[in-house]
């Protein structure tokens, strides 16, 4: 009797609590849906921010959004695009891929956008890119430098640095103005984006007739690299290229320095983030990153300029990061292709989109190729100074 | 590699074995009494060094003072722990503290996430680093400080269990646990003390490690726990003596491993040495001859 009471009671209790749930979720929904259609009608250009605002990477999709507002503000300011005014439609998928796809799908059906910007992460921009293909909805990422993007479709594209288009730059750079002759080049066997640069790298570097002396692997999560600096600093080499993470740059720069070894280290933004200096400390001072922006007031052209006066105005003085300005770049891009082209169907303005060619953002010049890839200029090469990143110079792309 | 740089990196092997061997005495001296494989030892190893990293940033403290702190304080832990999590399970079967142990060792690698996340934290630099140069190697300051440490532990280690009563109630005690309870020893005393000192061996290897590799993490227990019982399984677990030799043994054979590009394998390295070991030698290199009790 008892047992079949409580049982009773717990049913009871799951019904109402579906009941509850299922009310308020559908609540929700049919406040929204009207909303989203009269938008419509009036006649606004919706472009969708597709990142997070909350969890492990909200500092990307942030910064993303605050660089599509800024842009849409700067174009509505001027009277918008053909007459219609630009509106950003947020989401946040709190950093997860299943949540990324449910959100595209949500911003093409429901909100009816024509381009969506986003994600600023590689992993979400690939799992949220087949839905816009299948769309036929633009989807330009802010942020995805890994491999197997743009291959999705036709109507994916990204405006970011590819380390492709970097590393090569970079070491042209270290072999004729830093003058190298010989590095050492250190890969994090377990991490597929420093396999992935260390081949982009040492092609470069028998391009540029720069020697590799001394090569060793790491791992992610290594705390221990006595081994490995004992093997190159007999070498003696010029540099050290490092394709890995931040936290494992910082200790492996520690362990050289403990050890005596002079030589300074470069790699890509794996290494961008406050925490290199936290774990390196004075031993990464002078270590060199690239990236696809960086706020430099004193050497920024016209309209780079200009967009940090403004970002700066709204943001408590803050300088933007790259995110932003790739964000603000990414709506400009697609405003300029919905110029070009006069109308705001995707099917037509895509087109145009891929014809990009020397054009002049806050990030720096972008073509796309043929193949939608985009070639960036310039890259920005930065310099740990005195527990800061500066920028040290920026590398023209040809 | 040539002859000067292959000597540097057997350097680095034996500061690395020093700190192997400073885990694995904990694990061999627990072993040797009660026949249970310590899990939680490599997590006293973790928390001693984040001892060390507090002691140091918060409170100002010098190394010395850092590291002694961080040895008091884990004694206190591991004696707490065999209080709580397995003197209730002594007579039980001998699975039943091995669990208990996993159990303690995944409850503190989580504590510590929760406290200090799972990002390594950098250890502050105590010691102005400097170094020598003895003829063909180089030693920095770190290394013969750990070294020397390591060496000063272990021979007062050696002292007390050859020398003083309560070591020789501890080897009575390994020998056969009844008979000594029997005798008059006061085998929980024995086997309290045996945890207090195992742990704040481990806690002095878990500072030095921190202050060798400018890092600690939660998670650093995990490896240098394995390798550490790696280490302990090839000297002869339950052998003092080989605890030490199997560490500074691991210690050089992965950094070699390492310097030869192996360094996608350097885990298994240890438990490939392992194997061969024990294939040839069942009880490890020092240990004793397996007892047939009639």
């Amino acid at each position: 009797m008892k047992k079949g009471k409580l049982w009773l009671l717990l049913s009871l209790l799951v019904i109402t609590a579906m009941l509850l749930t299922g009310c308020g979720g559908g609540g929700g929904e049919e406040k929204k849906a009207p909303e989203g259609e009269k938008a419509a009608e009036g006649g606004d250009i919706k472009i969708g921010f597709l990142g997070a605002k909350t969890g492990g990477h909200a500092a990307y999709g942030v910064e993303t959004l605050k660089g599509m507002q800024m842009a849409a503000k700067d174009i509505n300011d001027a009277g918008g695009i053909n007459g219609k005014k630009i509106v950003i439609v947020e989401e946040d998928h709190g950093s997860k891929v299943s949540e990324g796809t449910t959100v595209t799908q949500k911003l093409i059906t429901r909100d009816k956008v024509v381009a969506i910007v986003g994600d600023p992460t590689t992993g979400i921009t690939k799992a949220a890119a087949p839905i816009a293909q299948q769309n036929k909805v633009v989807l330009l990422s802010a942020g995805a430098v890994g491999t197997g993007v743009v291959e999705i479709g036709d109507y994916i594209f990204r405006d970011t640095l590819l380390d492709a288009v970097a590393a090569p730059a970079v070491t042209k750079y270290l072999g004729e103005k830093l003058g190298w002759k010989k590095v050492a080049v250190i890969t994090s066997m377990n991490n597929d984006y420093s396999v992935g640069l260390t081949k982009l790298f040492k092609e470069a570097l028998a391009a540029n007739k720069i020697e590799i002396v001394a090569e060793q692997s790491i791992q992610d999560g290594d705390q221990n690299f006595a081994a490995q600096v004992t093997a190159i600093k007999g070498k003696n080499p010029d540099g050290i290229i490092f394709t890995g993470y931040y936290t494992e740059g910082g200790l492996f720069m520690k362990e050289a320095r403990k050890q005596g070894m002079k030589a300074v280290m470069v790699g890509g933004d794996g290494l961008l983030s406050d925490v290199l200096m936290k774990m390196g400390a004075e031993a990464v001072e002078g270590s060199m990153v690239y990236c696809g922006f960086a706020a430099d007031e004193a050497k920024a052209g016209e309209k780079t300029k200009k967009f940090i006066e403004a970002y700066k105005a709204g943001n408590n003085n803050v300088l933007p990061d790259m995110f932003s300005a790739q964000g603000y770049d990414a709506v400009m891009l697609i405003a300029d292709a919905i110029k070009a082209a006069g109308s705001d169907v995707p099917e037509k303005f895509r087109a145009e989109l891929a014809k990009t060619k020397d054009w002049n953002g806050v990030s720096g010049t972008i073509t796309f190729q043929e193949n939608r890839e985009p070639i960036k200029s310039p890259v920005f090469l930065l310099e740990v100074k005195e527990g800061k990143f500066a920028v040290k110079d920026t590398v023209e792309v040809k | 590699m040539d002859a000067s740089m292959l000597s540097q990196q057997i350097l680095n092997g034996i500061t690395l074995g020093a700190t192997y061997a400073l885990i694995a005495l904990g694990y061999t001296m627990v072993y040797g009494i009660i026949q249970l494989i310590n899990f939680a030892h490599g997590e006293i190893y973790m928390v001693g060094a984040f001892v060390g990293v507090l002691m140091v940033t918060v409170f100002q403290q010098g190394l010395l003072f850092s590291l002694a702190a961080a040895m008091l304080a884990c004694m206190v832990m591991g004696v707490t722990i065999e209080r709580i999590a397995y003197r209730p399970l002594r007579r039980s079967t001998r699975l039943a503290p091995l669990i208990s142990a996993i159990g303690v060792s995944i409850f503190l690698q989580t504590l510590m996430t929760k406290i200090k996340g799972p990002q390594p934290v950098a250890f502050p630099q105590v010691i102005n680093d400097a170094l020598y140069k003895i003829g063909p190697v180089e030693i920095s300051k770190v290394q013969i400080l750990i070294l020397i440490v390591a060496s000063l532990l272990m021979a007062t280690l050696h002292f007390i269990v050859k020398y003083v009563k309560i070591g020789k109630a501890m080897r009575a005690a390994s020998e056969d646990y009844d008979t000594a309870a029997l005798m008059g020893i006061n085998v929980n005393r024995v086997i309290s003390f045996t945890f207090a000192i195992g742990s704040a061996l481990a806690a002095a290897g878990g500072v030095l490690v921190g202050l060798y590799f400018n890092s600690v993490s939660p998670f650093m227990g995990v490896s240098a726990g394995l390798k550490a019982f790696c280490a302990a399984v090839l000297g002869g677990i339950g052998s003092i003596p080989g605890a030490m030799l199997g560490g500074i043994f691991l210690g050089v054979a992965e950094t070699l491993g390492i310097a030869g590009g192996f360094d996608m394998y350097k885990d298994a390295i240890a438990f490939t040495l392992l194997i061969i070991v024990l294939l040839f030698r069942p009880t490890g290199l020092l240990g004793r001859p397996i007892q047939r009790k009639v």
